[in-house]
């Protein structure tokens, strides 16, 4: 028997646990990504413009991914993602431009309401028991329609310089948008690995059964995440509104794909259960970094969905062969010694699995 | 009496189709251990759910400590003093030992986790179980009984003054098991009520004070002391009759006919060794062991759903390959009658006529696929009658119908694709007794009427009512062979046996691998 | 065989629990619920605005939209059947109109022949991401997904460098007439069809004919609601599940590119936003008609009686002068309102079951 007490091993076990997982795969990717493609430009892409451009369109795809991951950890799916952070958009700048409410008030109030859209939306769920996938698809054409009729075809833009500024800001050359999306980042991951609600969260996802046996209301867990969600959509709206030029019926329109690319790439299972707030935070980088390299070698824009759907699709298949690859090692292992731990109880194991919609 | 913590009067639960539990009443008093005891389907979960706030009743009384209370959720329970263990695993995978362990109230500090303050009181638990693992490590790395004793764990976290075991043994070995027992009796002195469930007797009475036995939902024998009980008297209160096995005539069985299944030390990758066994026509053969013995895989690996690694499946003398069901069903003729009704043998949300032609309509098939309603109908009236199958009609959906109703129909998928080789999986679980009887009437005439019929049980009782030849099986082996005389006591002893004597020697290394 | 009948009726719990348990009144039926809902509605809409009973400035385009988007709903129907989802409808329908166009335009084929070469282009796409789904047992939902962006790109890309304006004009003969032809056109002597209907809807209607042959009739249909139900049992009753589901893969993949033709038809050109809003109506559709997201459910009379509802609602509002950017608004309300209703009914009839036990 080997028992690992002192801290130093435990160390070693951890680090060998990480060298091993997706993110640590995602943060090679994105270091090689970025050097190849600073070679490629020639220095160019190290250079201060290009790093700020590169960051200040980076805060809204790792909001919108961690927007999607929170409601993914509890077995949930959020696509009222793009609508919903496209409405909040258009509501801050409505009110900011023809309403002339100040900027501060306007960015509470916009946020405030995509995180009580959230929790409506999470509210309605619980109560009717019907599938989050069908909500969300319903909340999500009503926000298209709310959309259009704040903005209808018209670009808001007259509004706040103040907030513009502030996106557009960039002190030591990081832009302050992109600060506001990895703290979002860091308070998340404090929130799920640190804090007991966070932990709950969690529980319920990984186990709902078990969840619920320990006395965790798995209701409560789902409204938690999609309210979660909609706080998030609403700073990704908010930074969206701060580094666009204006805001119209557009916005948000492309979000919904990259928001279940990033947790996906990232290593996030749609059983729920897991999070991993860097790896979707590393995910949105690769897909940063494909857009970027699309724009220095000047081809097409859609070879960006081209490869972002075969890097999806890569991941998931190639993380299905790995753990195939893993059981088969694992039954290889037990047969040696006399009683291989499987359970009569549990036969569906053998069937294969169908690849259902969850 | 002072000391009674928990007590439930006519406790009744109802379930859409089923009375799960109809009048159920418990005393558990401090400082015992309480044994409870029913067949499967019995009402034994169902009571303990009830009792931990999962379930509220529909009617019934509970008081604690002489006041009546209502449990609401899990959490009510616990903060009452009422722990579990339940039999379905409850553990978050990705959680760590620690985590899992002290998942009901985590230390915390303002909200945040104390992942430090964690490990002590993680590591008391696990070192009252004598188990050695690392606290931090995430339990989906754990072994099976590793992950139950973490369980075990959990639960003494909570401190609770009464601790329900549902089946806790149920992947445990001899050792592990010991261990376990010195930890109840250990809380039993403290004053502590545990609750055993536990189908093996042998093990209730060995640490038991006190038995409730449950039949269809009724407690047929409430909290009484079970030195005035033995062994035999326990089980034909469970049963609900003296478990002699003389419904069943013995008969003959043609011994030199050709087997129609036969394996040849066939190994598989699901870790079976050196499996042989013949089925000859009419002939019952058992296969009887524990749970967790390898018997349902090794027959998903006959069917094509695992890798064969090594030996010789043959069918009727010729050696066969076969890749799926689909292969075993229409081309060898095999019908497997699975122990997961519900999971992998009937179509809960289909009409009965889909359950039971599923398996014909390749033969029905006409031009373009069409399969004619009315043949349909047809095939599906007559397995109807002929199984007695209580339906309100055809079109009605699989899932409303009773336990037993639901397993005839799936039954009836394999009579009507004619198959020539049967093999049954636990049929009985989770059926009442009277269906329960019927459908051992029917192995019994399918059997006279010349099929060759493999059956699993984990019911010694059912084993030796029905089988010709009970073929024993444990850790994925075939540890030995009985013919049947059908004197239960004996053959029961024997077969114990063999399962005992293999099970104490081969534990060993498993209980101290991390 | 003969076999021994089980004792008598002297079981009476077990008679009690096999009763017939619960039975919806006719009029509860959500099929008929829709086809009364459509009917008043177009009726109110025909009162409050007579414009709205136009034939030719009206239903035409309707039943038009109609159709195209019945056959929309109809692919993504037949994968939930088996319990899988369908997110690249839209892009399926692009992929196939891209074939279509590009028959036209630089193969010079005839009408029939481009269409058979886009169904073709749409099944084959449909049964690779099947086949990708069976083999590496990965959830539809992502699969879909990620294939509707690779579609997403690789339509476009492929746009871009066959044409000039990323479009394909070319239009062959007989395609202006099905775009504009309806029943009207088509006299029997002196007889002839209504203007309202468009003849376009003609595949619809092969489609539901098809759809509700398989589904009713046949050994296919069944074995694919079975997989959609039950995957394990299905496996185990010897239904090859694996091969079903790329067929039903191969079905959607093929009927959404029917939809893309038919709506390229509609507009007169293929480019590559064809399909763009396919995914929402998709689901509302078949959702609405009550095929069950789970699997093994499925009714194709619904789908085309969710789709009538969808169109009708959008129509009616937009004469009533509602905007058309409020007309989402209503139809998320509509989805998830008639969706708690029947949750209510549901909840309604465990209620009864569990009394009644």
């Amino acid at each position: 028997m080997i028992t690992i007490r002192d801290r130093g091993a435990r160390g070693v076990a951890v680090l060998r646990r990480f060298s091993r997982s997706t993110t640590m795969t995602l943060l090679c990717v994105v270091l090689a990504g970025y050097v190849a493609l600073g070679v490629a430009s020639s220095g160019s892409f190290f250079e201060g413009p290009s790093v700020r451009t590169f960051l200040q369109y980076l805060a809204t795809p790792v909001l919108i991914g961690l927007a999607q991951m929170i409601a993914l950890c509890v077995g949930q799916l959020n696509l009222a993602v793009g609508a919903l952070g496209g409405f909040t958009a258009c509501l801050m700048g409505v009110l900011m431009a023809d309403q002339g409410v100040p900027a501060g008030v306007a960015v509470a109030a916009g946020v405030l309401t995509a995180t009580a859209v959230g929790l409506v939306t999470g509210l309605f769920i619980v109560a009717t028991k019907i599938n989050g996938f069908i909500v969300t698809l319903g909340t999500m054409t009503i926000l298209l329609g709310a959309q259009y009729r704040l903005a209808g075809t018209r670009t808001v833009d007259g509004y706040s310089a103040g907030l513009r500024d502030l996106g557009r800001a960039a002190p030591l050359n990081v832009p302050l948008v992109f600060v506001t999306a990895l703290a979002a980042a860091a308070l998340l991951a404090a929130f799920l690995y640190r804090s007991s609600a966070g932990r709950r969260l969690l529980a319920a996802g990984g186990n709902p059964l078990a969840a619920r046996l320990s006395g965790i209301s798995t209701d409560r867990q789902i409204v938690l995440a999609h309210t979660l969600s909609g706080l998030l959509i609403g700073v990704a709206a908010l930074t969206a509104t701060a580094s666009l030029p204006g805001v119209n019926r557009s916005v948000g329109g492309d979000w919904l794909l990259p928001s279940f690319a990033a947790p996906i790439i990232g290593g996030v299972a749609l059983t729920g259960g897991s999070v991993a707030v860097l790896g979707t935070v590393l995910a949105a980088f690769v897909m940063r970094l494909i857009d970027a390299a699309r724009a220095q070698f000047s081809l097409d824009p859609s070879w960006v969905n081209f490869l972002i759907g075969l890097v999806v699709l890569g991941t998931v298949v190639g993380g299905r062969i790995h753990q195939t690859h893993l059981e088969k090692k694992g039954s290889s292992r037990g047969r040696t010694p006399p009683a291989p731990p499987e359970s009569d109880a549990q036969p569906a194991v053998v069937l294969p699995h169908m690849g259902g919609a969850r | 009496m002072s000391n009674v913590l928990l007590e439930c009067q006519a406790i009744v639960k109802v379930f859409p189709g089923v009375r799960a539990l109809d009048g159920v009443g418990l005393r558990l008093t401090a400082g015992s251990v309480h044994a409870l005891l029913g067949e499967n389907g019995a009402g034994k979960s169902t009571l303990i759910k009830v009792l931990t706030g999962v379930h509220t009743p529909n009617s019934g009384r509970l008081t604690w400590c002489g006041d009546e209370v209502h449990l609401r959720s899990p959490l009510e329970a616990t903060r009452t003093g009422i722990g579990v263990v339940h039999q379905e695993r409850n553990l978050i995978p990705g959680f760590s030992v620690a985590e899992n362990i002290t998942l009901q109230s985590p230390p915390s500090h303002r909200g945040l986790i104390d992942r430090a303050a964690m490990t002590a009181p993680a590591l008391t638990c696990l070192g009252e179980l004598g188990l050695d693992i690392d606290p931090d490590q995430p339990v989906r790395e754990l072994s099976v009984a590793q992950q139950q004793l973490v369980e075990i764990a959990k639960a003494l976290y909570t401190e609770s003054r009464v601790l329900l075991l549902d089946e806790p043994t149920a992947s445990l070995s001899p050792q592990e098991a010991e261990r376990l027992f010195e930890v109840v009796r250990r809380l039993t002195a403290r004053g502590t009520c545990v609750v055993f469930v536990s189908h093996k007797l042998e093990e209730v009475f060995a640490i038991c004070d006190t038995v409730t036995v449950l039949r269809d939902g009724r407690s047929v024998l409430e909290s009484s002391p079970l030195a005035d009980h033995t062994q035999d008297d326990v089980v034909s209160l469970m049963v609900g009759r003296a478990h002699s096995a003389t419904e069943m005539r013995p008969r003959e069985v043609d011994t030199s006919a050709a087997p129609v299944l036969s394996l040849d030390r066939v190994s598989t990758a699901a870790g079976h060794r050196d499996i042989s066994l013949d089925v000859r026509p009419g002939e019952i053969v058992g296969l009887y062991g524990l749970v967790g013995a390898g018997r349902s895989e090794l027959v998903k690996a006959v069917l094509g759903l695992d890798r064969v690694t090594g030996g010789e499946i043959r069918l009727h003398g010729k050696p066969a390959r076969i890749a799926s069901p689909r292969q075993a069903l229409h081309v060898f003729g095999i019908g497997y009658l699975t122990e997961n009704r519900k999971e992998e043998g009937v179509f809960l949300e289909q009409p009965i006529v889909r359950n039971i032609t599923v398996t014909v309509w390749k033969r029905l098939a006409k031009a373009f696929g069409f399969v004619s309603s009315r043949e349909e109908q047809e095939v599906s009236h007559d397995l109807v009658e002929r199984l007695g199958i209580r339906i309100s009609g055809l079109g009605q959906n699989a899932g409303e119908l009773s336990g037993g109703n639901q397993q005839k129909v799936s039954l009836a998928k394999w009579l009507a694709a004619d198959t020539r080789l049967l093999i049954v999986d636990e049929p009985t679980v989770g059926v009442d007794v009277r269906t329960k009887h019927a459908f051992h009437e029917l192995i019994w005439e399918l059997a006279r009427d010349g099929l060759p019929i493999l059956l699993i049980s984990s019911d010694l009782a059912e084993m030796i009512t029905l089988a010709d030849r009970v073929v024993v099986m444990a850790d994925h082996r075939i540890r030995g062979e009985v013919d049947n005389d059908r004197d239960y006591e004996r053959m029961s002893g024997r077969i114990i046996r063999i399962i005992h004597d293999r099970a104490l020697s081969a534990v060993g290394p498993k209980a101290v691998r991390a | 065989m003969p076999v021994a009948p089980p004792d008598g009726d002297t079981n009476t719990a077990e008679a009690t629990a096999s009763r017939p348990v619960h039975r919806l009144p006719f009029w509860v039926n959500q099929r008929l619920g829709l086809l009364v809902l459509i009917v008043s509605l177009s009726a109110l809409f025909g009162v409050l605005r007579p414009a709205f009973l136009d034939e030719r400035l009206v239903l035409f385009p309707l039943l038009r939209d109609i159709s195209t988007l019945t056959v929309v709903a109809l692919a993504q129907m037949v994968v939930l059947s088996v319990g899988h989802m369908n997110l690249a409808v839209g892009r399926m329908a692009a992929f196939g109109a891209l074939f279509a166009g590009f028959g036209y335009d630089r193969l010079g084929l005839p009408l029939p022949l481009g269409l058979l070469l886009c169904l073709f282009a749409g099944a084959a796409i449909g049964a690779l991401t099947g086949w990708i789904i069976t083999r590496t047992g990965v959830s539809s939902f992502v699969v879909t997904l990620a294939m509707d962006f690779a579609l997403l790109g690789l339509v476009s890309l492929l746009y871009s460098a066959l044409t000039e304006n990323a479009a394909f004009t070319t239009k062959p003969s007989g395609l202006a007439e099905l775009r504009s032809y309806s029943l009207a056109d088509i006299c029997v002597g002196p007889v002839c069809g209504s203007p309202a209907v468009p003849q376009l809807a003609q595949f619809t209607v092969l489609a539901l004919l098809g759809l509700g042959f398989l589904y009713a009739c046949t050994r296919i249909g069944r074995e694919l609601l079975l997989t959609g139900a039950n995957p394990a049992a299905a496996e185990l009753s010897g239904i090859p599940t694996g091969r079903r589901v790329i067929l039903a893969h191969t079905l959607s993949g093929l009927l959404a590119a029917l939809a893309g033709f038919m709506a390229a038809v509609s507009t007169g050109t293929f480019r590559a936003s064809i399909g763009d809003d396919f995914m929402l109506p998709s689901f509302l559709g078949a959702v609405l008609g009550g095929t069950l997201l789970t699997g093994g459910v499925v009714s194709v009379l619904g789908v085309l009686l969710g789709t009538s509802l969808v169109g009708v609602i959008r129509k009616g509002l937009d004469l009533l002068g509602v905007g058309l950017e409020s007309l989402n608004i209503y139809l998320g309300c509509v989805l998830l309102l008639a969706l708690s209703a029947d949750r209510v009914r549901t909840v309604l009839s465990y209620r009864k079951v569990v009394r009644s036990t």
